[in-house]
């Protein structure tokens, strides 16, 4: 995909003979003891504030840490736990998901060629949320642009609904057996993009994350986390309209 | 920003500046199930990344997949079915085409590929337990067969490039 992602560092890493596999110290596809992915928030104490545990974005930061030392355990857990997040951020932006997955990949290997020069260990999870977002943005760019060139016929204005994220209740939440989660689904979607955005990704993370999440959207600080905020007072107010009221 | 801020966000809605309670917390842990089973995230996504990350330490430059020709359904972890997939990539001095089938075993991959312009390059086939290499002939044509099903990126070293090499992005065989 045409990633416009920065140029290349040209890192103090010797390396550029080093062949993947064999024995080469390349990035394990096996998994190790990993931290189940993406805790459920719902396991999170209420109110208590998880320092003892280190959130996402503390172990992105020490992932890039380990692996300018040389040490990529830490780097390959973090892709397995922050996968899904990446993944969910580009299709958010309307990608398809054959795209979405170069999309995804290309983002984390822009983490290792740029991982000796971010500057800020703390900002990981948000570079790498912004990387991805600007990537998909890309794409979706560009493949208004083709279709523009592809278009011959001036009748044919299809193109801007084409390339508008899918805002349907659509046939994707077929999927969903669960009454319930039918319901939530669609209350979702009759909220504003940004907020269907935010809150996907939050319900995908960790309490101590989701600041980073809504920074990398480009929301305003609090709108989720310490209070409840907006988008999730929205969703709970159109809940409430289909007498959803209880959730426990 | 408060007023910038009522004005992108529209009137306040009651209850959005009171602490997250157990309901709220259901709600999204419902919708964090609701989203993966809506939208799952492609299986071997991670294997691959992990696998153009080594990849990406090779500095390469990483070709652009311009248009995959498969029957209905995914190319990716999605769906296998790879029988009669063709897939393009480019890069601003190469075009790489390649097409997948079942080798003769059924369990490994013949993959054909052109490289544009035709060139004598050297191809590398890189998987994450090791490597292979061939040469295109005189009208770009190479071939790799009985490879293993798995992540996948072939490497083209470029004429007269000195050291410059391009990669296609990870897929799955």
């Amino acid at each position: 995909m045409s990633m416009q992602l920065p140029p290349a560092a040209s890192s103090g890493r010797a390396v550029g003979s080093e062949a993947p596999g064999r024995g080469s110290p390349g990035f394990s596809t096996s998994p190790h003891e990993v931290r189940t992915a993406m805790t459920r928030a719902a396991e999170e104490p209420l109110g208590g504030t998880p320092d003892a545990d280190e959130s996402l974005g503390d172990r992105a930061a020490r992932a890039v840490l380990e692996f300018r030392e040389g040490r990529t355990d830490a780097l390959s857990d973090l892709v397995r736990e922050a996968t899904p997040l990446l993944w969910h951020t580009v299709r958010a932006q309307g990608v398809d998901r054959d795209v979405a997955d170069d999309v995804v990949q290309s983002t984390w290997a822009a983490l290792v060629r740029h991982a000796d020069t971010i500057a800020e260990p703390k900002a990981v999870l948000k570079w790498l949320l912004v990387t991805a977002r600007r990537a998909a943005w890309e794409t979706v760019r560009k493949g208004r642009a083709d279709l523009r060139r592809r278009t011959e016929l001036p009748d044919d204005v299809t193109e801007g609904a084409a390339a508008l994220p899918d805002a349907r209740p659509g046939p994707e939440a077929e999927v969903l057996t669960d009454e319930r989660d039918r319901i939530l689904w669609s209350s979702l979607r009759r909220l504003p993009a940004r907020c269907q955005e935010l809150l996907r990704l939050v319900s995908l993370a960790d309490r101590p994350d989701y600041k980073a999440i809504s920074a990398s959207i480009g929301m305003p600080v609090g709108s989720i986390g310490a209070t409840r905020g907006r988008c999730l007072a929205k969703l709970r107010a159109v809940l409430t309209e289909h007498g959803e009221a209880s959730w426990t | 920003m408060s007023q910038k801020h009522e004005n992108a966000w529209g009137e306040p809605v009651p209850g959005e500046d009171e602490a997250l309670d157990a309901r709220d917390v259901a709600v999204l842990g419902r919708l964090g199930r609701a989203v993966e089973v809506v939208d799952p995230v492609p299986q071997g996504l991670v294997e691959r990344s992990l696998f153009a990350m080594t990849l990406a330490r090779l500095e390469a430059d990483v070709m652009e997949l311009q248009q995959i020709e498969a029957p209905a359904g995914s190319v990716r972890g999605d769906a296998p079915p790879l029988e009669a997939r063709t897939i393009t990539f480019t890069h601003e001095r190469l075009t790489v085409m390649i097409a997948l089938s079942t080798d003769d075993d059924g369990t490994h991959v013949r993959l054909d590929g052109w490289v544009a312009p035709a060139a004598t390059l050297v191809v590398e086939l890189r998987q994450p337990d090791g490597e292979r290499t061939t040469t295109a002939d005189d009208d770009g044509r190479f071939a790799f067969t009985g490879v293993d099903r798995g992540p996948t990126s072939l490497l083209v070293r470029l004429p007269d490039g000195g050291d410059v090499t391009v990669a296609t992005p990870v897929i799955e065989l």
